[in-house]
Formats: structure tokens, sequence, C-alpha cells
């Protein structure tokens, strides 16, 4: 590589796009929330939490988000180790499979649930004909639908992060295990899932920063008294025209994700010391 | 009766065959290497009788137990591998000890028979570190301490040289042979590089297309292979093909050449009489004298064609009447191109395969 | 088994989704009734879909090309060149990636609409070059670390200009690179929600916020096609991108 004072130049419209409209953008919205008639203040946040709604608002989407994690580990733990040792053309096959939901517009996958699991949904009405319920239940608009479509969402990330570390441990390291008298189960605690470690963290920080911060399915599968973060923003800015409080959730959530990313690694370096 | 031993077995991934009634007999306290290019089968049958490769047909007894359908955890065999598969996450000490907590040893019994190991293979200051700061030697060292601080009933090694510098492993295929004898421990051996092979083992298993072509000591190997395959594996670079005139007493006999030629060969190999066979030298023990010298027998006459300078002597390509044959001359006299001259062949130089 | 089923879910909904599309019902059901391809006919009968449909397609392409020509440059100076505060340009050009959308386009609103009363396409079109940067700039780099330099400096020292060089040499041997940005670039501009919901006036929105609010109101199929529709489409794009990245580019 070489040293060359051009290279600001290649990079300079790039930055001043950012500049521009992404960092100036977002420090007016986090600096208006310190604003107070005399300098700077945290009263807004105070104001903020001490409404019950609102400390509700943030629990209820840590919550979520924390169960969304916990089932896309447990679902795409064991699904991403069967897929890290199938040869090399059948793992490209059910790649293409978690990428192709990936792809898919966020709304067209909230909405299949929507059709599974309405009042006269898919689901519903399979019940009914089994004769397991008398009357449809309610699936739809609360955490319950939530945490499905988030799952849902967000379970290809999690296979994916997983698969791209459990690939690359070699089979020889399972046989060295089984060689020293490892049994698969014990091969699996002692030798899989120390070097999945990695993987897991990746995956699991995309997941639940992702769930903190989405929109489109709390927004569809979620009800009035489900609101999360995003909604809170939403509902804030276009419809009670509070922008302070809009911002205040904003800065919320950026500092949320940071401080969960900064934990998680903090957690990763500490196991693998 | 023997320690192990492999009967009638077949290996086969879908059509592809990788071995063919494969029978193999090792006694204990051996070094039994198998030798062979790439795709022999020889890493199919190490990893057979490791429990890594299920056999199509035929048995696998060891120790007189039938160990065809024991699972790779139950066989307490020691596995060292090409790449050494350490695990990563763990330090040296823990690598060693993954054997012995798996078999429940008590925490002070591991602590000391590791350190022994860890001594004998001479890492012993380097028990805390972490596989990533090893060099490709102290891997292996390593990869061979975790195999044998079980104390293995048979130890596996696929190519585990081979990551490694030359001068590295002469060093250290002298140590695992120590080590081997030492501890009087079965072990078998798979390598691609014949040096290597024939100084460490007391046996060579010669394969080739899932079969093993010669069992024999590496002396043997080396002198009197007893395939055409084997022959040119070892280095005889020339064949050629004989006719049976008349047996001698005690091996060996009379030849006709394609061109009427007669050879003598004295040496044998046991192998029974045929009618046909080639007769199988080596560039060097071929001699070469000027036009017409020699007797009537084992001579041809031959005209020189390439020849190029390999350091210790110079090797000629000589067109003959049964052939192209590879002849290494003296360093100090050079045969000019087209020059005709006579090749003699020494009768006890000479392999029939 | 286990693995089996994780996948069933996965795909059972895109699969009942498609089903529902073509049936013959008012209302969503399925197994659907009958076959018909009403509810694909009935996508163009409702015109906020044709109009936000154009205008998602406008903003993904725009946006795209207006990151690829800003990004480009970029991942080149960032792989190709050594220089003060390189890492931190790295990732502050990364940087978009992890900023919640909800909060950049509640940003953008207050930013550019409300302060400096920037026009909503405008606004539109600029967050979406923004989101899709990192995209960009991290295809673009990666295809270009499989790039051998001396290539280059062969070029130069046969006489060509650097910046001929780039366009002779460099660029014709990251085009897959480049194509495959483009999709993923273009695929994430179109599918969003978060940003674009807060950057909608009068007349412009797009697809995604369109099917939204319409789920609200309406329960009929036709959201069903318009999914079928979207979904093939991602389906030619991922076959393009498999052809030029390799799909396992999205397990690392």
């Amino acid at each position: 590589m070489k040293k060359n004072v051009y290279v600001y130049l290649l990079l300079l419209p790039g930055l001043i796009i950012l500049l521009l409209f992404l960092a100036a953008p977002l420090f007016s919205t986090v600096f208006r929330t310190f604003q107070g008639n005399e300098g700077l203040t945290l009263a807004k946040y105070i104001a903020f939490f001490k409404d019950s709604y609102n400390r509700g608002v943030y629990i209820r989407t840590l919550k979520l988000a924390l169960l969304t994690t916990l089932i896309a580990v447990i679902l795409g733990f064991p699904t991403s180790y069967y897929i890290s040792r199938l040869s090399r053309r059948a793992r490209g096959l059910y790649i293409i499979f978690a990428v192709f939901p990936l792809l898919t517009s966020p709304v067209v996958r909230s909405f299949s649930w929507m059709v599974i699991l309405g009042k006269n949904g898919i689901l519903n009405s399979i019940l009914l004909k089994l004769n397991l319920i008398e009357e449809p239940l309610r699936l739809l608009y609360n955490e319950f639908s939530i945490v499905i479509g988030l799952v849902y969402l967000f379970l290809p990330l999690m296979i994916m992060s997983l698969v791209g570390v459990m690939e690359n441990i070699d089979e020889d390291l399972i046989e060295a295990a089984e060689s020293l008298g490892a049994t698969r189960r014990e091969v699996f605690i002692r030798v899989i899932f120390p070097l999945s470690i990695p993987g897991l963290i990746v995956g699991s920080v995309l997941v639940f920063t992702g769930s903190i911060t989405a929109y489109t399915t709390p927004q569809l599968l979620g009800g009035s008294n489900t609101t999360v973060l995003a909604t809170l923003i939403y509902q804030n800015a276009m419809s009670l025209f509070d922008w302070d409080t809009a911002s205040v959730v904003a800065t919320i959530m950026i500092l949320t994700t940071v401080f969960v990313t900064f934990l998680i690694n903090k957690l990763s370096s500490r196991l693998n010391a | 009766m023997a320690l192990l031993s492999l009967k009638n077995i077949s290996v086969a991934y879908g059509k592809n065959v990788v071995l063919k009634n494969l029978n193999l007999d090792v006694e204990k306290g051996e070094l039994v290497s198998l030798l062979g290019p790439s795709g022999c089968g020889k890493t199919t049958t190490l990893r057979l009788i490791g429990g890594f490769v299920e056999a199509k047909n035929g048995r696998f007894v060891f120790n007189g137990k039938d160990y065809t359908k024991i699972p790779v955890h139950k066989r307490n065999f020691g596995f060292v591998f090409q790449n050494y598969a350490l695990f990563p996450h763990l330090t040296v000490f823990d690598n060693v000890a993954f054997g012995l907590k798996q078999r429940n040893i008590p925490k002070n019994e591991i602590k000391k028979r590791v350190m022994e190991i860890l001594e004998t293979v001479g890492l012993k200051d380097y028990a805390d570190r972490s596989p990533r700061e090893l060099s490709g030697g102290q891997k292996q060292r390593v990869a061979l301490a975790r195999a044998l601080v079980i104390q293995p009933d048979l130890l596996l090694l696929d190519e585990p040289l081979s990551n490694l510098d030359a001068k590295l492993r002469v060093k250290m295929r002298l140590e695992i042979r120590k080590i081997q004898q030492e501890y009087n421990i079965t072990a078998i051996y798979v390598t691609h590089d014949q040096e290597e092979c024939f100084s460490i083992s007391d046996r060579v298993a010669v394969m080739n297309n899932g079969v093993i072509e010669q069992l024999d000591t590496p002396q043997k190997i080396y002198n009197l292979p007893r395939t055409e395959f084997v022959a040119n594996f070892v280095g005889f670079e020339n064949f050629i093909e004989l006719e049976l005139e008349a047996k001698e007493r005690g091996g060996g006999g009379f030849y006709k050449l394609k061109n009427g030629q007669r050879f003598k060969v004295t040496h044998f190999n046991g192998r029974e009489y045929e009618r046909y066979v080639k007769g199988a030298i080596r560039p060097e023990e071929i001699d070469i004298l000027n036009e017409g010298g020699g007797k009537e027998t084992n001579t041809l006459k031959g005209i020189i064609g390439i020849s190029t300078f390999l350091g210790k002597h110079y090797q000629y390509v000589v067109e003959t009447e049964v052939g192209r044959l590879l002849v290494n001359g003296s360093a100090h006299k050079r045969y000019e191109k087209g020059e005709r001259v006579t090749l003699y062949f020494p009768e006890d130089k000479i392999v029939l395969v | 088994m286990f693995a089996l089923l994780v996948y069933l879910f996965l795909i059972i909904p895109l699969i009942i989704i498609t089903g529902a599309a073509f049936g013959t019902d008012e209302y969503l059901r399925f197994p659907p009734q009958g076959f018909s391809l009403k509810w694909l006919a009935n996508i163009f009968e409702v015109e906020m879909f044709v109009r936000t449909f154009k205008i998602s397609l406008e903003i993904a392409v725009l946006g795209t090309v207006l990151a690829l020509l800003v990004g480009i440059p970029a991942a080149y100076g960032l792989s190709r060149y050594d220089f003060v505060g390189k890492n931190f340009l790295q990732g502050f050009f990364l940087s978009p990636v992890l900023v919640p959308g909800i909060v950049f386009g509640f940003s953008l609103l207050n930013f550019l609409i409300i302060k400096y009363e920037m026009p909503v396409y405008t606004s539109l079109l600029i967050g979406h070059t923004v989101i899709i940067m990192p995209y960009i700039i991290r295809v673009i780099s990666s295809s270009l670390e499989n790039f051998d330099y001396s290539i280059e400096e062969a070029a130069i020292s046969l006489g060509a200009s650097k910046v001929k060089t780039f366009f002779v040499i460099v660029l014709p041997n990251i085009t897959s690179g480049v194509i495959a940005a483009f999709i993923l670039a273009f695929i994430n501009s179109f599918n969003n929600v978060p940003v674009s919901i807060f950057l909608t006036g009068p007349g412009i929105s797009t697809l995604p916020i369109q099917m939204m609010s319409y789920v609200e109101y309406y329960f009929d199929p036709t959201i069903a096609a318009l999914s079928v529709v979207l979904m093939v489409m991602t389906i030619i794009l991922m076959f393009i991108i498999e052809k030029t990245l390799g799909l396992s580019y999205f397990a690392k």
C-alpha cells in the first residue's frame, strides 16, 4: 500500500454526504434532547422515565428483544450446526433458503404471519376444524405475535452468522476429540460450542439490536397496547407531533443498542480470555 | 496371532471403490507404514482403523475382538492428524488433558501424566501457551503428546510431518520412532515420502488403487520389489520384457529379450516362475561400455540420446532395440549425443516383476 | 430433522402467502378456494400501488447509482492506500448500517424537511443513498481485496495514467462486485420501511409504506399477490447475486 494525499480526494464526496446527511441530522436529534431553557439538562429524560407508560414501553422492548434472541439461538444453533456439517452443495441449498427470506421485504414477511395468525387465519381454522378450540384464539396484535414475527425476521441472520463460524470448524477437530474418547454430546459441549461462540455473539448482537429497533413487525403484528420504542417514536412524531419526546426515545434507542453491543462484546472477550 | 488384522476390507464412496478386499496383519509393538501415491487408499485404510470410515465388507479384528462396529470414542486409539487438529480454544495443557478428562481421571493424576508426556516431547515449559503461539514442529509434538497420553492401544499417524520443513521432518521422525519404541506402542504410519517411510518403519505396505501391492521390510521393498508398480515407485525406471528360456536352481534363470538377446538373472524375489515377465533395473545399475565391449549375454547395443547433468552423474536416454532406457553414467566422462555404446546389465541387479 | 422443521418455519409462511394470492375468495384464506389471477390483476387497479412502485424503483435505482458514484472511489481509496485515520474512516463509512433506521428517518425528517425545508422527494433519495452506502463499500472492498494490484502497476508502467488505469484495468476486474453491490443496495433500498416512513408527503410514498397502510384498512389477497410479485423479483435478484458474488457471502 502507498501513502497518497489524493486518497482523501477519493473519500471526500462520501465523507461530505455522510457528514451532512447522517452525522448532522443525528447530532441535531440527540442535541435537542439535552437542550433546556437554560443550558444543557437531563430534564426531558427524567420526565420520560417518570411516565410509567414510557417505562413500560422500554421494558417491553427489551423483553421482546431478549425473548426473540433466545428463541433465535435455540432454533438457530442446532440448525446451523447441522448445515455446517453438510456437503458444500447441500449447504449452499440451505443457505439459499435462509438468504431468500432475508432479502424479502419485511412487510411481506410480517404480513404472512397476519394471514396465519389472524382471527380467521389458517392456524385458527385448523384448530377449529380439529375441534381443539370452540372459538378462534386471539393470536394477533399482542406480544406473542410480535415475538413470532421478530424471530421469523431475524432467524436467518442468526443462522448465517453461526454457519459462517461453524463451517470453519475443522472436521479433524471433531475426529480428534472422538479419538480421545469423547461422545457426540461431549464433542458438542467441549469443542463445537466453545468454538462457535464468536458466531453466537455476532448473531445475538444482530438479532437483539435488530429487535430493539424493528419498526415494521411490531407495527403490523402488534396492537395498541404493545407499543415498543420504534412505534413510540413514530407515534410521538407523526401522531402527537411531540418532537422532543420522539427525539428522547430515538436517543435512548441509540444508547441502548450501543450499550448492548458493547456489553456483549465485553462478555465475549472475557469468555475468550 | 497378530494384534490387528484387516480381513477382506472393502470401502466405497458411492460407486467409487477406495479399498478392495484389503488384508493386513500388524504385530504388537510394530510400526507399519502405509506408503503410496495420493488416492491409493492409504489414508482411508488408516481412517477405517481409527473408526472414521465404515467398511462396506470385511472385518477389523483387534486384540482378538471384533472392532468393525465399535464407535471411535470407545476404541482407545491415538490419532495424529496431518494438520495437527489442536483445539484452538484450549491451552497446550488442556489439549493434552482432553482425553484424560474424558476418562474421569482424578485431577492431580491428570496433571502428573500431562506434564510427564510434555516433558517427553520437550514442551514442559509450554503448557500454558495457546496452540496459536506454537511453531509447526511444536504443534506436532503437542498432537503426539495428546495422542500418547491416553496410553492408546494403537497409535495412528496420518502424514504427521508433511506440513513441516525438510530438516525438521528428519528430526521429528527420529523422535517419533524413539518414543514409539520406548513406549513399545504399536503404530500405523501413513506417508507418501519414501525416505521418511523407510527410515521409520519395521514394515512397509506399498499401496496402489486400493490394494496392498507389497508388505515387507523397507530393505526388501527397496531392493526386491515384487510388482511393477512397487518397482517403479522405489526408483526402478527401466522395464524390459523377458521370456523364460531356462530355469536355474535356487531361483533365477535365462531369459530371452524381444530382439533375441539373452539375459541371465540370478536375483530372485521369490515369485513363481512365469513365462513372460519384466526385468526391472535402476538407471544407476546399468553400466555403459564402449561399443562392442562386455560379454555376449546381459548386454544391449544403444545410441546415446539426450543427456542431463545431475551433479553426481550424467543421466542418458539411450535408444536400444528394446526401447528407450534411462542410464546413469560417471560424471567424469560424458558420452556425446549419437555415440554408439553397449549397455551391460549385471545379472544380480535385475529384478523380475 | 430439527433443522428441517426450522426451515419449514422459514418457508411455509411464504408458501401460504403465495397460495393465498391465487384464491378466488374475497378474504384471505388457505388453502385457497379455486384458482384465479384476479388479485394479481387487482394490483394494477390500485393506483397507489402502481405509483409507489414507480417511486420505489426510481429511488432505489437513483440512490444506488449515487451511492456507487460516491462509494466506489471511497472503497478503492480505503482498500488501496494506507493513510492517517484509515481505520476510523473505514468505520465511519460503514456506520449507517449501525444507526437504527427509525432514528435516522426521524432525524432526516427533523433536519432536512422541517429545519431546512428540503423537498420530500429529495430527502427520501438522500436517506436511501446514505443507508445504501455501507453495502456498496463492503461489497466493493471485498472484491478489491481479491484484485491483484500488481496488474494495475503493470498498466501504469506501460504508460497509462492513474485515472485511465482505474477505468480500464481496475473497474473491469471488479464488475461482478459492482453488480452484486448494485443488487444488494437496490434490495435494501426497495424494501426499506423505517427510513421511508418519515419521508413521505403528498403524492410521495414508497411501495412498502403503501402496502403497510393498505393492510391496515383492507384484508384482501391483493397484498398477497403483490408479495408474490416482490418475491419473484427477489428470486431474480438473488440469482444475479449468486452468479456474481456467491450467496455464501452472507455467511461472513
